[in-house]
């Protein structure tokens, strides 16, 4: 015999560890993946993924229990059992399987799903064994004359205490694989890392063993058979509270008794717990019902609860400690229910009782805080608390939410709705004149069937009949909740079918549950018919009958009805919630307010999962840099979430505000893409890195702030919609301005100081420098009349062009009537306040009269436009601004000069910037009209559609833009030497002929900053523009014939620019926006595929689960079917390569 | 459950389906077996999803056979009820006078009804737990009480949850929903407004009479009958009077009203 580490040896030599296991990780699966097809047949933790697997053998020895002496004979003749199957490895579990599966990668994808199919009452792990890789005690390799490699394993089984079991034998498995060598030695491998992890968790093991009855039954047997005296030297293991307060039922006519005796014998025969061996009497012994002492123990095996209570044996406790004396919503639920569940149990009128039932709920609620407490969970761990401890009920509820009853519990209730929907499709399916008859008398199974499901029958069954059915619910999974309630129906098929209404179809049920313990044939003459009860009957025609609903069947109705359920809760969520806001928001249309509802939910969740995305790319890297093995947890769940599957993120931080924003406005879309996201261009989603990205402006985060009733938490749905409701809800151009004069008034005083109005400008010009989408006509009057030069320009002007002048009039007009700061000043009396604003008043009238100078006045927006964005043009300007402004306004400049001196600090009020903006028709209308209609909530096509933005650069409005235009209308009627955006020369006298003073040029250089910044963003843009331009080009030319050409436009830019020009650019830019369009419709198509593939399934299964049903009619629907779900495919196919 | 009218001539009888809505713990389940079994627990078992109770109530003219749907409370069964409130002819907006907060969930179930309800669904709002306020404190002293005492299948720390706002309020007094707040919003609405007590049993029958007497005869699958707004009895004024002022009424007045 080979020692194993030299055999282990020899295998490492031959195998490059680097080859094993990683291709797990690069397929991402969207349906189930492999790893949780894995895991929920033998019910392994989460963190169990299929390593390796190999067909083998499993042969049992020869039984080697039986303290009876007369046994012993038998053990020499009787023959071990061999069986067939796949053995599977991973992390920290050894699992053998008679069921056909297979999990590894390679497989196809129809393969590893047969488990899901008929299991006849073997589980879904059929015969074989589950043990974890810490109760294997040794590895030998044996030598084989049939076998290449065949391994004997031996467990901990009873080995664990000190105390010896009278006659026992360890425990000793004969796995004899079969594959080739290299497989063989591959799988040792594995095996031999993961036994080495597993030897660290034997002491867990222990203390969780500690807890299982079974130790304490063999134990007590040995001890009794010993000596009778030495029987209670242990005590007994927590084996809930039916040690206390008895267990439901008459022991006797359970027959308690022999019950325990036949698992005595199998545990001794096929190990217990952890190491237990399953054979088909295994299955069979719980098809019979438990027995009262081990039942927890065994819900806690089958259902795979014991393996997380292995992975972290004292949660139970320390989540009880960590969160001692803290309150919490759920914890007031669970108070009110506590001395209501099951109360005709003795054990819940007692303290012991309830303060179990507390801390379970209690705990549970903290480490599960999307569920909390649901009512129905108390009725479930009530029951689970009569057989087990208050550890082992606290794993089994955490396997019950996520495992066997997923979603009942979580806050919209999907999967209760979920699983209804399924049952009334069954019952109509197995069933249709029942069904029919439904229909007709107007009665709703799932008004009846509901609570069967969502308290597992404990409160519709006599709880012993309940718990008969948990003891096969735990072992074959949630099919059995279906197969026992369509059996419910069949039975009482005739009964129900006189029923008329709700009330007498509940009243034929509740007479037929309160009779299951009588005879179900109690005239028949043969007495073992007469001894059959209802409820064996019930079984019986459950597990026969409907033998046909399988795992698979269920897995599939719930694919079908998932969509449409979904969208009935999140209808009725929406419809709530939106019905709930408030007075507030009753000044949007019910259609605003779903639309702002849709998007607030459709950011968050995907905000959401992009951040989980970043998240989870970050530490695969890191994971990459420490160690290989670890890269094999789960990959991320990339599913986006939706408010129907539950608690709902609620609110949005300041970069998902962005993300609604850039949904909603234009404006909030950022000039050039990518750069400014940091962090996000690796690894996220493609549907993602296409979407229009946010822009960030000192105005959003005004906004945001305003919004935010507590900034630090978050935007919660009541605050975008009462934000929205205040700035759209009231067409008044007053609110709107005093609205953004309030966002501006940091120090809440009424005041707006110089920043603050710098500010403002700053941000009119980041409002509107993508146009105003028709919303702002200039007209003639506002036209200066005193230049013919500037008549010229006026012509060839657009709105966005004057508006700019408007803004640099508007700071100009602040600075102008802004009130100083200074203390003395603050001392003028109440009258000087109100004679000073009329004086002001006035003055601002006759300043409005002759307006001439502009801050930055069109003309001047060339000047500005000089080559360095610094401040180096300023001194070349300022002599002769000055000059020129001496001649003009020379007291109003002075006085502004003053103002914008920092050391005379100024402010304006809500009065001041009102009249200031009402004195400019641009603003006015940009305040009445733009600023609010620029949130684009139902009445616009969703912008997001147009929004891409390399389509948007030639929309900007920008001083660069300006100049440009400005300049070719010079350089035409003029010599001057003007080049655009990169033009370096100011030509002399003309364009300065509104630069005033160092007033203006404070006010300039802020602009050019401005200017600066987005002459920077929009070559950016244009670059981006270019280039993608010439790449789709390449692709298509034909399509786009004129896009080249304007391609050229955009960075020459000057010399075609004239009033022409813009309408050549929309054109461009519908082009542009058609091309994204083909590629929205794209996706469009691929998500159609992908239903209809979905949808082919349901077909197919269909086809194969009602076959007399569906007949020649489907198979021809299928092949339609089929074809355009190919076509989705091959759309999104090309539509993943263009992308 | 018996039918005292039974000595009477055959009266046409017809159904109605009636649901229950409300904040969870207001005793929605508690006023349903106050006016079913004429009882009350202090500790019910919770409403998984919904119960289904029936109890006539006799009218001069006809007999009304309620089948009522007592659903559970938890918000996250809210998303349960469309179907249960499907096709209901009669709602019992239920809220507690102790918790405005209440209040406020029951209007949101007025609005819910209003908009996806069967249209002309007759909509009463109920106070509950009149017991713990001044109004209902000589109620709760009258002969009901005891009897509550001696059917309480189990012992008195279960009661915790109602009695603890009767501590809380240091006069006596736990009231946080004035009756005018509530009549005010009843009225707005069209609704029918009654303050209950489920513990004593104040006014619970009135409701249901009320109800009875205010669905629609077109409504009702069958029986004539002189219609609901003309049959003054006295039964019907009593009803009547309990929505004027409560304080008065006695817990006998409240037994005579349906046969139970």
């Amino acid at each position: 015999m080979i020692p194993w580490s030299s055999f282990v040896q020899k295998a490492q030599s031959l195998i490059d560890p680097a080859n094993f296991n990683i291709p797990a990780l690069s397929s991402p699966d969207h349906n189930p993946s492999k790893a949780s097809l894995f895991r929920q047949q033998f019910r392994l933790p989460d963190s169990q993924n299929p390593l390796q697997e190999i067909t083998a053998d499993l042969v049992l020895p020869l039984p080697n229990s039986s303290a009876n002496q007369a046994d012993s004979t038998r053990r020499v003749d009787r023959p071990g059992n061999t069986y067939a199957g796949r053995l599977h490895l991973s992390e920290r579990f050894i699992c053998f399987s008679t069921q056909p599966t297979s999990f590894i990668p390679s497989a196809t994808a129809s393969a590893s799903t047969t488990w899901t199919g008929q299991t006849h009452g073997t589980g879904p792990s059929g015969n074989g064994f589950i043990l974890p890789l810490s109760c294997i005690r040794r590895v030998e390799r044996l030598h084989s004359a049939s076998h290449v490699f065949s391994l004997a394993l031996t467990t901990w089984n009873g080995l664990l205490y000190k105390q010896q079991e009278l006659n026992f034998v360890p425990q000793r498995l004969i796995l004899q694989l079969v594959g080739s060598r290299q497989a063989c030695e591959r799988f040792c491998d594995t095996l031999k890392k993961g036994l080495r992890e597993g030897m660290k968790e034997v002491d867990s093991l222990r203390t969780v063993v500690s807890d299982c009855y079974s130790e304490y039954l063999l134990s007590s047997a040995k001890a009794k058979g010993q000596d009778g005296k030495e029987a209670d030297t242990r005590q007994p293991p927590d084996a809930g509270l039916g040690l206390i307060f008895r267990y439901p039922g008459d022991a006797r006519k359970l027959r308690d008794r022999s019950k325990m005796r036949l698992w005595g014998e199998y545990f001794r025969e096929n190990g217990r717990n952890v190491t237990l061996v399953r054979q088909p009497t295994f299955h069979k012994l719980i098809r019979v019902g438990l027995p009262n002492r081990l039942r927890g123990e065994i819900w806690e095996l089958t259902s795979g609860s014991l393996f997380l209570r292995l992975h972290s044996p004292m949660q139970y406790q320390q989540t009880l400690a960590k969160f001692e004396g803290q309150e919490s919503l759920a914890i007031d639920e669970i108070e009110k229910d506590l001395n209501r569940s099951l109360p005709e149990y003795p054990g819940f009128q007692s303290e012991e009782g309830i303060g179990r039932l507390r801390r379970v709920l209690t705990a549970y609620s903290w480490i599960d805080p999307e569920i909390g407490y649901c009512q129905a969970m108390n009725i479930v761990v009530a029951a689970l608390l009569i057989y087990m401890s208050e550890a082992q009920a606290f794993f089994l509820l955490s396997v019950l939410c996520s495992r066997l009853l997923p979603g009942y519990y979580s806050t919209t209730m999907y999967g209760t709705l979920l699983d209804q929907k399924v049952f009334e499709s069954l019952v109509e399916k197995t069933m249709p004149v029942l069904w029919d008859h439904l229909t007709k008398s107007d009665v709703q199974l799932s008004v009846v069937s509901l609570p069967w499901f969502l308290s597992l029958y404990i409160n519709s069954m006599p709880l012993v009949f309940a718990f008969r059915v948990l003891d096969v619910f735990f072992l074959e999974g949630p099919k059995v909740l279906f197969q026992v309630g369509l059996a419910i129906l069949r039975v009482n098929g005739e009964e129900l079918l006189e029923t008329q209404d709700d009330g007498s179809f509940i009243s034929v049920l509740k007479s037929y549950f309160s009779r299951l313990d009588e005879s179900a044939h109690p005239r028949s003459e043969n007495p073992k018919l007469r001894a059959i009860t209802r409820f064996q009957e019930l079984m019986v025609v459950a597990f026969k009958e409907f033998s046909g609903i399988t795992h698979s069947t269920i897995t599939e109705t719930r694919e079908k009805h998932k969509g449409a359920v979904l969208e009935n809760i999140e209808t009725f969520a929406k419809r709530t919630s939106i019905r709930n806001l408030g007075p507030e928001s009753k000044r949007l249309s019910v259609d605003d307010l779903g639309t702002i509802y849709d998007r607030f939910y459709e950011t968050l969740y995907q905000w959401e999962q992009h951040q989980r995305v970043i998240e989870e790319e970050t530490r695969r890297q890191e994971r990459k840099k420490s160690s290989r093995l670890s890269m094999l947890a789960p990959p991320a769940d990339t599913q986006v979430g939706r408010v129907g599957l539950g608690p709902s993120p609620t609110h949005m931080d300041y970069d998902a505000f962005r993300e609604f924003l850039a949904a909603t406005s234009k404006w909030a879309v950022a000039d050039s893409p990518g750069p400014s996201r940091k962090g996000s261009s690796s690894g996220k989603p493609v549907s993602w890195a296409n979407r229009r990205q946010p822009a960030d402006h000192e105005f959003m985060q005004r906004l945001y702030r305003k919004w935010a009733t507590d900034p630090e938490e978050g935007l919660d749905l009541q605050n975008v919609v009462n934000g929205l409701a205040r700035l759209k809800g009231s067409p008044d151009i007053m609110n709107n301005i005093s609205y953004f004069f309030d966002l501006y008034d940091d120090s809440g005083n009424g005041q707006v100081d110089r920043e603050g109005i710098l500010k403002i400008s700053e941000a009119l010009l980041f409002l509107s420098r993508r146009g105003f989408e028709g919303t702002i006509t200039a007209t003639l009057s506002v036209e200066h009349p005193n230049s013919a030069d500037r008549d010229h320009a006026d012509n060839s002007l657009n709105t966005d062009e004057k508006f700019l002048g408007s803004v640099s009039a508007f700071i100009r007009r602040c600075f102008e009537y802004a009130d100083p700061s200074h203390p003395e000043n603050q001392k003028t009396t109440q009258e000087d306040v109100t004679a000073e604003a009329t004086e002001k008043l006035d003055s601002f009238a006759i300043g409005d009269d002759d307006d001439e100078e502009d801050l930055i006045d069109v003309d001047d927006a060339k000047s500005t436009n000089s080559p360095a964005p610094d401040v180096t043009p300023q001194s070349a300007k300022s002599p002769t601004a000055e000059s020129d402004s001496y001649d003009h306004n020379r007291s109003t400049s002075e006085s502004a000069n003053q103002a914008l001196d920092p050391n005379n600090p100024l402010h304006i009020t809500l009065p001041t910037f009102r009249m200031v903006v009402l004195a400019d028709e641009l603003l006015e209308q940009f305040f009445e009209s733009y600023f609010p209609q620029s949130f684009h909530l139902s009445d616009h096509p969703h912008p997001a559609a147009l929004a891409a933005s390399s389509s948007m650069s030639s929309n900007l409005t920008t001083f660069s833009n300006l100049g440009s235009i400005r300049s070719s209308s010079l350089s035409a009627g003029s010599t001057a030497p003007v080049a655009g955006a990169s033009g370096g020369i100011v030509p002399p006298g003309k364009g300065l002929r509104g630069v005033l003073d160092n007033i203006v040029s404070d006010g300039i250089r802020m602009a050019a900053e401005v200017k600066k910044r987005m002459d920077e963003a929009q070559r950016d843009l244009e670059r981006n523009a270019l280039g993608r331009e010439e790449e789709e080009d390449d692709e298509d030319e034909d399509d786009y014939p004129r896009r080249g050409g304007s391609a050229i436009a955009i960075p020459g830019g000057t010399p075609s620019w004239g009033a022409g020009a813009y309408g050549a650019d929309t054109e461009r830019r519908s082009v542009v926006r058609d091309a994204d369009r083909d590629l929205l419709e794209g996706a469009e198509v691929l998500g159609g595929g992908r239903e209809e593939r979905s949808s082919l399934l349901d077909g197919k299964n269909h086809a194969n689960h009602a076959p007399r049903k569906v007949s020649s009619s489907a198979t021809s629907t299928k092949g339609g079917r089929s074809s355009s779900a190919r076509d989705g495919e091959v759309i999104s196919k090309l539509v993943d390569f263009e992308s | 459950m018996s039918e005292s009218a039974s000595a009477n001539a055959p009266k046409p009888s017809s159904s109605v389906k009636l649901v229950l809505l409300g904040e969870a713990a207001v005793g929605k389940s508690s006023l349903v077996l106050r006016f079913v079994n004429n009882d009350f627990q202090e500790n019910k078992e919770p409403t998984i999803g919904a119960a289904f109770l029936t109890q006539k109530c006799s009218l001069p003219t006809r007999t009304i056979k309620f089948e009522i749907w007592d659903t559970a409370g938890q918000e996250r069964f809210a998303s349960l009820a469309p179907m249960y409130y499907r096709n209901a002819q009669a709602a019992l907006v239920v809220y507690d006078v102790t918790k405005p907060s209440s209040l406020t969930k029951a209007k949101h179930w007025v609005a819910e009804l209003q908009r996806q309800a069967s249209p002309g669904i007759v909509i009463a709002l109920v106070g509950n737990k009149l017991d713990l306020t001044n109004d209902g404190g000589d109620v709760s002293e009258a002969a009901v009480a005891a009897q509550n005492e001696s059917e309480s299948a189990r012992d008195g720390d279960e009661g915790a949850n109602e009695e603890d706002d009767v501590q809380d309020a240091v006069s006596g007094d736990a009231r946080k929903v004035s009756t005018r707040e509530a009549t005010g919003y009843a009225e707005e609405e069209g609704l029918l407004f009654f303050e209950t007590s489920a513990k004593t049993g104040t006014n619970v029958v009135d409701v249901f009479t009320a109800i009875a007497n205010a669905i629609p005869e077109s409504s009702l699958k069958t029986g004539r009958g002189t219609g609901a707004g003309t049959g003054q009895t006295s039964l019907a004024r009593s009803a009547e009077d309990s929505r004027v002022n409560l304080g008065d009424r006695n817990a006998a007045t409240a037994k005579e009203g349906c046969a139970c």
